[in-house]
């Protein structure tokens, strides 16, 4: 079980931006973290046994190009559509986490016709007063590693709770293993600084929403507060909730098998 | 930019050294059980307002002496939401110091133009000053610290491109006639049209600080400014700076002229050397241990990767990394003696840097008003008259070293 994802280049107008690519059958289009996740992805290996998996990198992440051309959400559903046409994907199903899920809620509200199925992993993007989303920049990684996984002795909570203890050391850092994690926040920021982390006219759109979506959270995420999801759930008209134990924030690299299940499930 | 705008860039050689009284105006009683930044999050249920009006009046008084003393000039800058420094508004600083004092120079190091919306508001402001001084405004425009990229929520990301957009917008309407438009990305000004205008003409003597970026230290050599060195780091550090201060000048076609550089730095003058580490030392520690702490913070965007990687190849030397006293003295993060020793290190070291500003700090940290006076008083009377005799007007500063009478 597992197809590993292929890597191609696909030239957009904003530049060329990495696809991860696997599988064949219905195409399922992934939006990744501000982590930056994708590559190496059991959940994505997963899927791609019976589905055509597709990871766009978002520009500024990776080596995708163009974040120069992106200051705000509108112009990441912009590249978004633009990538889907290049793609040739007219109406792909659509999975996001955390970032990706914001990037996927804002694809779907104003092209609801492009996205057939949703599924929101812990998104963010809406401002819920009494229940702020904590501070991601800025902040120790291994306090992030905290909110982001359940378990902390996942390789990656450990490798960001190592770095932290590095940093707090004489210990120089290889400034290869800091590149990505700047470039990633520093995209991340141009999007998500100022509002932070939200569209304020994101929770009145949801209604035009169409596809039928499921809302993952993970039931020991401690950095998007539960609301959130419930806050999607209800503002999407053809909503489910669906809470998933032992998963933190990074729910798909703690349980890759049963968000792949859901995926599928969701599909119909 | 014609080199006719800039007066201190001397064609028949090079002007007299210039020195300053900076004051970073700092919270002197963070109590001692907190031990968290003193940045962004430091809470402000900790500042005592009892305590704010005594310091606030005992810090100007301590500038207002820096005339009397025979300094050229203080400076003061722009901080926010912090125990490091209690100047939100520098300007408001400046336009006091303006009324209080005669002759010296007044630099405001500077205001932060991407804090400012629209920023005609710093043009307004400094011409203010400007004509109340009589012209003795030196007008600073800095980037702002990452920490105020937080405590403003400006995106990072857009610093550089609203600083420049920014400082076009004020040197058009000190050099233009208004009312102008203005639309760019950031700033979108229809009418542009600042009143008063300064008393000094096209606009004041312009200083921009940094910390090593090359892009802005290729800013200020374009445009004939002056570069101030921000403190806290080896002194290698500003050695590297000022050599790419140099290069970026002749890649301009000319020659750095030394009152183009500012070098910025701790200075404490006692008696005697043992005397002075004496008074000193906890005063020194509590600043870097307390006040630095929450400084360095570099909000994603804030700077290029590429700067990034070259700032972390300096943040090893970072003064919050300081242990002993041993490596304040030799790495010049502090220069602290009896009038003798002082007068040589910063001789030394101006021969090395070649700045034609020294820009001294004297009060720090926790240093109390009388040792702070008592230190201002000794280097005016008994170091600035060396340093103005070994620097004279007309000659380079960077050179072999001389003999300081």
């Amino acid at each position: 079980m597992g197809v590993s994802l292929g890597e191609e280049r696909l030239s957009t107008e904003i530049g060329s931006v990495q696809v991860l690519r696997a599988g064949t059958g219905d195409p399922v289009v992934y939006l990744h973290s501000a982590m930056g996740d994708g590559a190496g992805m059991l959940f994505l290996e997963d899927l791609a046994d019976d589905k055509t998996v597709v990871a766009p990198v978002f520009p500024g992440f990776g080596e995708s190009e163009g974040i120069e051309s992106i200051e705000d959400m509108e112009d990441a559903v912009f590249h978004l559509l633009d990538v889907l046409d290049r793609l040739e994907l007219s109406s792909p199903a659509v999975v996001g986490l955390s970032l990706g899920g914001w990037m996927a809620a804002e694809l779907a509200v104003r092209y609801p016709d492009r996205v057939s199925s949703l599924v929101l992993v812990n998104p963010v993007g809406l401002y819920l007063p009494g229940a702020e989303i904590k501070e991601l920049f800025g902040r120790p990684l291994r306090e992030l590693a905290e909110d982001m996984f359940a378990d902390q002795s996942h390789p990656m909570a450990q490798m960001m709770s190592q770095l932290d203890v590095m940093a707090a050391s004489d210990v120089e850092i290889p400034f290869e293993v800091l590149r990505p994690m700047l470039q990633s926040m520093a995209a991340t920021a141009k999007l998500a600084w100022d509002p932070y982390l939200h569209d304020p006219k994101l929770a009145r759109r949801l209604y035009r929403v169409s596809a039928p979506t499921l809302v993952v959270r993970g039931a020991a995420d401690s950095f998007v507060p539960g609301a959130h999801a419930e806050a999607y759930a209800s503002g999407i008209s053809d909503a489910r909730l669906v809470e998933v134990d032992g998963a933190a924030h990074l729910l798909p690299l703690e349980r890759p098998g049963e968000l792949a299940e859901l995926v599928r499930a969701n599909l119909g | 930019m014609s080199a006719t705008l800039d007066p201190w860039v001397a064609s028949e050689g090079f002007a007299e050294m210039r020195f300053f009284s900076f004051h970073l105006m700092p919270y002197p009683a963070l109590p001692d059980d907190y031990d968290g930044p003193a940045w962004v999050t430091c809470p402000n249920s900790l500042f005592d307002p009892a305590v704010g009006n005594q310091i606030y009046n005992r810090y100007l008084d301590e500038l207002i002496l820096a005339e009397e003393l025979g300094f050229d000039g203080v400076c003061v800058n722009e901080h926010h939401q912090n125990a490091y420094g209690l100047m939100p508004s520098p300007n408001l600083m400046a336009s006091v110091l303006a009324r209080q004092t005669s002759r010296m120079k007044i630099a405001v190091v500077g205001n932060a133009l991407p804090l400012y919306d629209p920023p005609t508001r710093v043009a307004e402001e400094f011409a203010m000053i400007d004509c109340i001084s009589g012209g003795r405004l030196i007008a600073g425009m800095v980037v702002g610290g990452g920490p105020e990229y937080y405590s403003f929520s400006i995106n990072p990301a857009h610093a550089r491109e609203r600083f420049q957009e920014a400082h076009d917008i004020i040197k058009r309407v000190w050099t233009e006639p208004g009312p102008f438009e203005f639309i760019g990305k950031h700033y979108k000004l229809r009418y542009v049209n600042s009143w008063p205008r300064p008393v000094q003409q096209p606009h004041p003597e312009i200083w921009i600080p940094g910390v090593g970026s090359l892009e802005t230290i290729e800013f200020v050599a374009r445009n004939r400014y002056a570069y101030m060195g921000i403190p806290y780091f080896h002194i290698d550090v500003f050695e590297r700076m000022f050599t790419m201060m140099r290069e970026a000048c002749q890649r301009q076609g000319y020659e750095v002229d030394p009152l183009q550089l500012g070098w910025l730095v701790p200075i404490f003058v006692a008696e005697t050397d043992a005397e002075a580490r004496r008074q000193y030392e906890d005063h020194f520690w509590y600043f870097v241990r307390r006040l630095l702490p929450g400084i360095n913070i570099s909000p994603p965007g804030y700077t290029s990767i590429r700067s990034f990687e070259n700032i972390l190849k300096g943040a090893k030397t970072f003064a919050l990394n300081l242990k002993t006293w041993d490596e304040v003295r030799d790495g010049g993060y502090a220069i602290v003696g009896s009038p003798e020793t002082v007068t040589e290190l910063l001789s030394e070291n101006l021969r090395r840097l070649g700045p034609g500003n020294l820009l001294g700090l004297f009060q720090l940290g926790t240093l109390p008003a009388d040792l702070t006076r008592r230190s201002l008083e000794l280097f005016g009377a008994e170091v600035m008259p060396k340093l103005r005799a070994a620097f004279p007007a007309g000659q380079p500063v960077l050179g072999a070293p001389a003999a300081v009478a």
